[in-house]
């Protein structure tokens, strides 16, 4: 926790630390990626040895990482969950549903470790606690292997006797499937050792699996030495060397022998107890009795045992020694070719950038003083050479900055991914995600706050839009319910798109529930959209479930949604069919860091409106202003636009000063005409998520893009604004937080509204 | 503004051949209105002239505005009227900007003068109750350094914390 606080004084302990949770993390992603492709294999009944083992190979790191760190739930975690996928890879125990849920579960558990350990939530012991316990369990059920007469294959003892548990293991899969079995030999110069051996085994991936390698102890010298290769494969003998063919690679099929004769080396498996795999040991009282009753006690036949004649087996502990090394140690290297950097770091350089876009202002500037004088023409153009210049790398530093902060919504997607498996096991629905784009980028600040939305929007869609399997047939849907989700990018924003094939929503029965709950009146109901019908279920405390599931139907969630996409910059639309399916759109901007907005001048102050959240900016006409209910409002393409005069709002009605300057000149008073008319003014639509509000603005200054900064602490309590930009001139603009100040007017609309119904109402007037 | 009561100690060589064996603290002396305050030296990142400072709508009184330090940006506070002295901020040729450091934030406080800084003994420290009357949390002490001046001392944390 401590290691988290405010940045200062972080010792290079904390600085080690915070790598090893932001590591740990990574390798959590990771893990979570592969259950879930290893999920979708088995969902097939298949099974991918290199998936299992790379996520042994996390879980292997992880136990190392967080032991070195005293980490000791997630070491803990780790160790048991190493010794499931280690009898899992050895196939001691099968990829059922019920190890693979064990297996997510652990990956949520790490999830909260990580989250606890930034001091986000109380550390999860007693879950850790309940799958140590479930881990175990699994562990009693774990198998024997059967035996697989490697007797049939010409091998030579010296190799069978030193082939590793797993390597065994593999060879025995492998042949039981049918797979031929080849041997090759290859001479390796030893200083490039490493990376031809790397070549040929991606070379054989595509044929089959690497068996082992061991030095034959022939054929080399000083300089070479010549491994033997055992691959298993379903490619021909001719079509492998083609392949895999070279001047020091020579291969041959290892033959059947003919009998199979007895022999001495044949895997010792065979003196071993009888599984207790498929007679009732999974129920409690069965694993029990199994504990109590059972001759030889089957608690986890300790793997050494099977392991341990072969091993013991003195055959050829050197070039053991030799192969060791680079399977493990390479486990516990950073895997991948990156630099984690802090995002304060990156807002620090953009920060710099902008800096520079004002020296470059200055620049701008002194080259218009210094054009027109005939005396300065040269100085004129190497000055204005070097503008252009100055502009163009600015240009791309900012991109290449910003490109840094992009990362690929896959990270929040595969998430989601593991919380739709987990939703439907709950509630036994079948749910078939479909994702689309999820190498799409976004900013790495928006990209964490979408997670909550984006998982609200799919427990509703599982929730309320999936129909029962039964209901499904019933109307002749296949039974597999189907969530689609997409991502694109569209110009300047990202587009995710959360699709069902479920019920639909239908804008009646939404209404209806509306009325029920007194969040519409019924008289206003009856002149809704179908758009604004759908757009109810964004109100707080909307909900069309009478029973409240543990997923949603709590009348909580859409209202967040759209708050957390609001603010993002962000907006959320639905369309629905009923029978057919929901769609929720969600667009937002491409990056936090720099967004486009409006200037508008109000009060003699300048403030930046998101170009995102606005429609369109008009005249303000005050002819056209009615007064509806005690509010004013304008009559805009056939629908009411509540207005809002920013400077009332603001509080900034008669004073004039904006800025305080030591020697600051007057403000300017607002432009009259010369007629003498009244200054014409602005009205600036805001529209965030269909709800609309037109903001009256004295003048509109211009569109720019800004680096947009937070506000400090000290403004937490300060609504209406997103942050603040720096306009030049060393001059500071606020940026209006449209969707709040969007809410902020209507919800006092409505209490106008409340108002102004009662008088009505006792006067004893009919509506 | 009468500033009669800001004593500028012409004496400063009776403050250099001060005894060493003594704890000194170091403060910075500033005027808000016609009263001298202080705060300790080592909480003080930059004194600043001051730049444009954008107003906040809807922020507290004491709140000035925003301002851009390099590309970072900075509240400023008004001390004055935090402390109920003045109803209006004024900034003048010889105002100037404390940046200290918050938790989370940089803060830049308004003062109307800065004065100069003071290596105060421990004896010269009174603890804030020799004001009497109710204790403010900011207020850490009276200085009476030997050229006769009389400093508000201020404990800067309790300001940010509001």
């Amino acid at each position: 926790m401590a290691e988290h606080g405010g940045g200062r004084g972080d010792s290079a302990g904390d600085k080690a630390r915070e790598e090893f949770f932001s590591e740990a993390q990574e390798i959590v992603d990771g893990l979570s990626r592969d259950l879930l492709a290893l999920d979708e294999v088995s969902k097939r009944g298949g099974s991918d040895a290199e998936l299992v083992n790379d996520v042994f190979r996390a879980v292997h790191t992880l136990k190392g990482l967080s032991s070195l760190f005293g980490a000791a739930m997630m070491s803990g975690l780790s160790h048991e969950l190493e010794n499931l996928l280690d009898d899992l890879r050895l196939g001691r125990i099968e990829l059922s549903q019920q190890v693979l849920d064990l297996l997510f579960q652990s990956v949520e558990a790490y999830g909260r470790i990580l989250a606890a350990s930034k001091g986000d939530a109380p550390e999860p012991a007693a879950e850790v606690k309940a799958l140590l316990g479930a881990l175990g369990q699994v562990a009693q059920q774990r198998g024997g292997v059967a035996a697989t007469p490697f007797t049939q294959y010409e091998l030579d003892p010296g190799m069978l006797g030193v082939l590793t548990e797993y390597e065994e293991h593999r060879l025995r899969t492998n042949l039981q499937a049918g797979l031929s079995l080849y041997r090759m030999r290859v001479q390796f110069q030893l200083f490039t050792i490493d990376s031809a051996l790397d070549e040929l085994k991606a070379k054989t991936r595509p044929h089959g699996e690497i068996i082992t390698f061991l030095p034959t102890g022939e054929g080399g010298d000083a300089e070479s030495v010549e491994l033997e290769i055992l691959v298993a494969s379903r490619t021909p003998l001719a079509t492998l060397r083609t392949a895999l063919g070279g001047p020091n690679i020579v291969i041959e099929e290892v033959s059947r022998r003919p009998g199979g004769r007895p022999d001495s080396l044949a895997p010792p498996a065979t003196g071993l107890p009888p599984a207790p795999y498929d007679d009732g040991t999974q129920t409690e009282s069965g694993a029990a009795a199994a504990r109590t009753s059972a001759p030889p006690p089957p608690p986890s036949i300790p793997s050494d045992v099977l392991a341990a004649p072969p091993f013991a087996s003195p055959a050829a502990p050197a070039p053991q020694a030799q192969r060791e090394p680079s399977a493990r140690e390479l486990t516990l290297r950073s895997v991948t070719q990156t630099v984690r950097v802090d995002i304060r770091k990156l807002d620090h350089l953009m920060n710099i950038v902008g800096e520079l876009a004002i020296v470059r202002g200055s620049v701008a500037k002194l080259f218009e003083r210094v054009r027109g004088d005939e005396e300065l023409r040269d100085v004129a153009t190497d000055l204005h050479r070097l503008h252009r210049a100055f502009e163009r790398h600015l240009t791309q530093m900012q991109n290449g900055i910003l490109e840094v902060r992009m990362v690929p919504l896959g990270q929040v997607f595969d998430k989601l991914a593991r919380i739709v498996r987990q939703i439907s096991r709950e509630h036994g629905k079948e749910i078939n995600l479909v994702i689309t784009g999820s190498e799409t980028e976004i900013d790495k600040l928006i990209v964490e706050e979408l997670s909550d939305p984006l998982m609200h929007m799919i427990r509703n869609a599982i929730d309320h839009g999936i129909e029962e399997k039964d209901e499904r047939m019933r109307v002749g849907k296949p039974p597999v319910g189907t969530i689609a989700l997409n991502a694109f990018q569209k110009g300047n924003h990202v587009v995710i798109e959360v699709e069902d094939d479920g019920r639909g929503m239908d804008p009646a029965l939404i209404v209806d529930a509306a009325i029920r709950r007194g969040l519409v009146d019924e008289s206003d109901a009856r002149e809704l959209s179908v758009k604004e019908a759908l757009a109810i279920v964004f109100e707080p405390g909307f909900t069309t479930r009478d029973d409240v599931t543990s997923l949603s139907g709590r009348g909580v969630g859409m209202d967040i949604v759209r708050t957390n996409i609001g603010k993002l910059g962000g907006v959320v639309d639905i369309t629905s069919d009923v029978g057919i399916g929901t769609k929720m759109t969600i667009t937002l901007p491409i990056t936090l860091a720099i967004i486009s907005v409006l200037r508008v001048e109000v009060a003699g102050r300048t403030f930046c409106m998101p170009l995102a959240s606005i429609e369109e900016a008009i005249v303000f006409d005050e002819s056209l202003v009615r007064i509806f209910e005690g509010r004013e409002v304008l009559t805009q393409r056939g629908a009411t636009l509540p207005l809002a005069h920013l400077d009332k709002l603001f509080g900034l009605e008669g004073h004039r000063q904006g800025v305080y300057m030591s020697d600051a000149p007057t403000p300017k008073p607002p432009p009259v005409s010369p007629t003498g008319r009244k200054p014409r003014r602005y009205v600036v639509i805001g529209l965030v998520a269909d709800r609309r509000v037109g903001f009256v603005v004295d003048r509109l200054v211009g569109q720019q893009d800004i680096v947009i900064k937070a506000l400090g602490d000290s403004l937490a309590h300060v609504r209406g604004f997103a942050g603040a930009t720096e306009l030049g001139d060393q001059r500071v603009g606020l940026v209006i937080d449209a969707a709040a100040l969007i809410a902020e007017v209507l919800a006092s609309v409505g209490e106008a509204r409340q108002l102004v119904h009662e008088p009505r109402v006792d006067a004893g007037g009919t509506l | 503004m009468n500033r009669a009561m800001a004593r500028r100690p012409e004496a400063r060589g009776a403050l250099q051949r001060a005894d060493d064996l003594e704890t000194r603290t170091e403060y910075l002396a500033f005027l808000l209105g016609s009263e001298a305050y202080a705060v300790q030296i080592g909480s003080i990142a930059e004194i600043l002239k001051p730049l444009p400072i954008t107003e906040v709508p809807r922020a507290r009184p004491s709140v000035v505005g925003v301002m851009s330090v390099r590309g970072r940006l900075v509240t400023v506070l008004d001390l004055k009227r935090r402390f109920r002295v003045a109803d209006t901020t004024e900034i003048e040729r010889t105002s100037r900007i404390l940046l200290v450091d918050a938790p989370d934030e940089t803060i830049g406080l308004l003062v109307d003068e800065v004065l100069q800084v003071y290596r105060l003994t421990e004896a010269e420290v009174e603890p804030p109750t020799a004001l009497g009357g109710e204790q403010l949390a900011y207020v850490a002490g009276v200085g009476r350094p030997s050229d006769g001046s009389v400093l508000l001392l201020l404990n800067l944390q309790p300001l940010f914390a509001e």
